[in-house]
């Protein structure tokens, strides 16, 4: 795209991208200095959906603390239970048995990829193409119609305990998995031809919002903001946890760093997705899937623990701090779309309306994560 | 009718008849094009669409209309009043008087004006004045920001429809609408000019502000672009002055391209009506297809695609007919 | 390895403590332990070994804070912890213009704990509105600040 030289007098005037707003994925309010079309300043001003999570958390015990995982990030609530879970589970020195890891990793990928078909239609919807949404849904929907079956909810799950997963994944729901899998490989040509191929859609997201290395490093990026930048960090493999080091699959990796390329890793996240989901169905082990001495009352010894886990977003880090107590200290959540979404200004200066609901869009916001 | 062609002269007459079928037209037509639009979208998104108020949703269109009519006519205090007011009805007006001149059949023309294809063309640009009045008094930045979009793309876009356009009446020869239908009675001039139909497709596209060129009323972006602060009955004249708008753009398609009302069997009425509809349709399927392109891309695409195509094809056309 | 790379690096500063952590109990490779007016130069030194700053944030302990930075790499797996004790009406320096990321990161611990950071560029609270005169997170925080 040429740069529209703009004259030398730079009056500015100052619009507001309100909280209400169809394209920001939540209650965010983006303050813009502009020049014409041109964006001079973005300064994202979040709180709006703050509700004190960590201050609760001070004031519940271990297990009153559970539900509220689900309700940082809905839309891959499976990974703060597990993140959160690892935690406590390494403070009071329980290991889930075999068949609750698999369950765990099961569960937690057919999430990984609503997030993901979520996000894919929202993004397209964003850019104006309304068609793709609804396809994504339709496929959603069998996703949660089968984390339905064994949660009980559909969007903020509060699913594994200490110890394991209350309630065991019947051959049902192996069987519906497995059409699920096959579903939806049979519609990757779908998506493609409806949207990696169009022209008009290639020409808004390549070069667009490019993040470099370097931003990545002092930002600290994580997740398909990072990935699409070149660098395969993805906790899975890197910081292996779980039953994952016991399945094959593929980091995929963007080379420029633009929109484009984030939606081609998050396409191929979910095809990686798919795979781990196969295998784990194939190798699932029988067994119990809670362990054996759970207490029922929580009451670590004193120390700290951080545990990271690979969300849908990036890394979602779980920092707890116990002083002997059945409640927690501190809880730090450390949650990507902070960091995601602080990159945003720099990525933001020099660009049009219209680019910047793009590169928003390609952060994959969830703001009540970043409100907490 | 002869009382009325014995008292006011049979030019009057026949124009008071064919204004009133005008007025029928339009609305019927923007009933039956909104429940089309609904419906196309719907189906190419896997869903059934309006299904409850009268059979498959036919009178869905009719409720709204009744909801919209209903509704309180908000002005908003800082708001340029005049102009506010005069917009929806400076929108709505040019495309109405635009119907005096589409030949829907061999007799029914309601003035078959020797410069009938002027007067369209004319007639339309106006309706970007509509728009820059819409956005200028509605006092709110995202609706400025909507007008001059919709003016710089306007304007545009004007320049390679009207040159594709000439192409046609270099063929022709004449800017009457009847005269160019005539000389389709062999071959429709889509066979013979295939390069100016899609370019008259895509400028259509783009002067009636429909996807992927509807960044005016980009809702993920400007919520709702130049008519975010109108309400009520005069959110309902924009809307049905682009419905409208829509069908005289594929009119004029059918009229240049598609051989107007001739074909078999049928009255040419028919054939008219059917033809447009298609033309329609292909319209919708674009908005429901393809993402929103962005703006500069829109107008570069303009300016430096699009207008040198259609010189290029109006200079083949004018080499094809020397050499003849 | 690159937890050596890291202590030989963090060697010359003369910090409190620099030791190997239990990973399968906290997580952490590498445990270090700072004074607040060290931090930059820390910072620096982690940036400098191709550390990224995975999260910062406070615990009130009543009597002081202690400031808690996790670090972490992009390509070998060390994460490294580094804590520093804050007596409680002093600030701590920023380390923003060595990490950016670090800027909202401390805003939020300004604003949930009121601790300053000097040489921020733009210390002003993020999650709650700017009226508001409390700071939710500290220990001695109760009640209802509706009242």
């Amino acid at each position: 795209m040429e740069m529209i030289t703009r004259g030398i007098e730079e009056k500015t005037y100052t619009l507001n991208l309100g909280p209400q707003h169809p394209s920001t994925h939540g209650v965010l309010r983006v303050l813009l200095e502009m020049d014409g079309e041109f964006i001079t300043k973005a300064d994202p001003d979040i709180g709006y959906g703050h509700r004190a999570h960590e201050h609760m958390a001070e004031n519940r015990n271990y297990h009153q603390f559970l539900p509220n995982l689900g309700r940082l990030d809905y839309l891959h609530a499976l990974a703060y239970n597990h993140g959160y879970c690892m935690a406590v589970e390494k403070l009071i020195g329980v290991a889930p048995p075999e068949r609750a890891e698999f369950i765990r990793v099961i569960t937690n990928e057919l999430n990984r990829i609503a997030s993901h078909l979520l996000w894919f239609g929202a993004y397209l919807l964003d850019l104006g193409a309304f068609t793709p949404f609804l396809y994504c849904f339709d496929d959603r929907e069998n996703i949660l119609d089968l984390l339905e079956r064994v949660t009980g909810s559909r969007l903020t799950y509060c699913y594994y305990r200490f110890g394991g997963v209350p309630l065991d994944i019947d051959d049902d729901f192996i069987a519906g998995a497995r059409a699920f899998v096959k579903r939806l490989r049979s519609r990757w040509s779908d998506y493609d031809n409806l949207v990696t191929k169009n022209v008009i859609f290639i020409h808004r997201t390549k070069d667009v919002g490019v993040v470099t290395k370097d931003q990545c490093l002092q930002y600290g990026l994580t997740g398909p903001m990072l990935r699409g930048s070149g660098i395969p960090y993805d906790i899975r493999k890197v910081e292996p946890y779980s039953a994952y080091p016991l399945f094959d699959f593929e980091i995929p990796v963007g080379q420029n760093g633009d929109i484009f390329d984030r939606y081609m890793v998050r396409l191929a996240e979910m095809e990686q997705s798919l795979r781990i989901i196969e295998q784990a169905l194939d190798k699932l082990p029988n067994g119990p899937i809670m362990a054996e001495k759970v207490p029922k009352r929580v009451k670590p010894a004193e120390g700290e623990v951080y545990q990271a886990v690979e969300a849908a977003r990036g890394e979602f880090g779980c920092y707890i701090v116990s002083q002997g107590d059945i409640k927690p200290y501190r809880i730090k959540l450390r949650v990507p779309c902070f960091a995601n979404l602080s990159v945003f200004p720099e990525l933001a200066v020099d660009t049009l309306v219209a680019d910047l609901v793009a590169i928003l869009g390609s952060i994959d916001l969830v703001i009540p994560e970043i409100d907490r | 009718m002869e009382l009325l062609v014995h008292y006011l002269g049979s030019e009057v007459a026949r124009m008071i008849v064919g204004l009133i079928g005008v007025i029928a037209l339009v609305s019927v037509n923007a009933l039956f094009l909104i429940w089309m639009e609904r419906k196309v979208a719907a189906h190419m998104q896997l869903r059934p669409g309006p299904m409850e108020v009268g059979p498959h949703g036919a009178i869905q269109t009719v409720a709204d209309a009744l909801k919209l009519m209903g509704k309180e006519l908000i002005t908003p205090d800082e708001v340029d009043k005049p102009i506010f007011w005069l917009a929806p009805i400076v929108i709505f007006l040019p495309v109405l008087l635009s119907f005096l001149v589409i030949p829907f059949s061999e007799t029914w023309i309601i003035k078959d004006m020797n410069v009938g294809l002027v007067l369209i063309l004319s007639f339309s640009t106006l309706a970007v004045l509509a728009i820059l009045m819409a956005g200028w008094s509605s006092n709110n930045k995202y609706a400025v920001f909507g007008a001059i979009r919709s003016v710089a793309q306007n304007v545009a876009y004007e320049i390679p429809l009207l040159i594709t356009v000439m192409s046609i009446i270099l063929m022709v020869g004449s800017f009457k609408l009847t005269d160019i239908v005539a000389a389709q009675s062999k071959y429709w001039y889509v066979l013979l000019q295939p390069l100016a139909f899609i370019l008259y497709i895509i400028c259509a596209t783009a002067e009636t502000n429909r996807a992927p060129f509807d960044l005016p009323e980009a809702e993920s972006e400007l919520v709702a672009g130049f008519h975010t602060e109108y309400t009520g009955m005069r959110f309902a004249l924009f809307f049905l002055a682009e419905y409208t708008n829509m069908f005289i753009v594929s009119a004029i398609a059918t009229v240049l391209f598609l051989g107007g009302w001739h074909g078999p069997f049928l009255p040419g009425v028919i054939w008219f009506l059917l033809k447009v509809y298609a033309v329609i349709f292909l319209l919708m399927w674009f908005r429901w297809t393809f993402p929103r392109v962005r703006f500069d891309q829109l107008i570069t695409f303009a300016w430096k695609i699009l207008i040198p195509l259609s010189f290029v094809n109006l200079l083949l056309t004018a080499l094809a007919l020397k050499l003849r | 390895m690159l937890q050596d790379k890291i202590k030989a690096a963090l060697a010359p500063l003369n910090l409190e403590k620099v030791a190997d952590g239990d990973y399968a109990k906290t997580g952490y490779h590498l445990e270090v332990a700072a004074q607040p007016e060290q931090m930059p130069q820390v910072a620096q030194t982690l940036l400098d070994t191709g550390c990224f700053l995975e999260s910062l944030t406070a615990v009130d302990l009543g009597e002081s804070f202690t400031m808690v930075y996790h670090f972490a790499n992009f390509f070998e797996l060390c994460r490294t912890v580094v804590h520093a004790a804050l007596p409680k009406p002093k600030g701590m320096p920023s380390i923003s213009k060595v990490y950016p990321g670090a800027n909202w990161y401390e805003r939020e611990v300004f604003d949930m704990f009121g601790i300053h950071f000097f040489g921020h560029p733009d210390l002003r609270r993020i999650l709650l509105p700017d009226t508001v005169d409390y700071h939710p997170l500290l220990k001695s925080f109760a009640g209802d600040p509706w009242k």
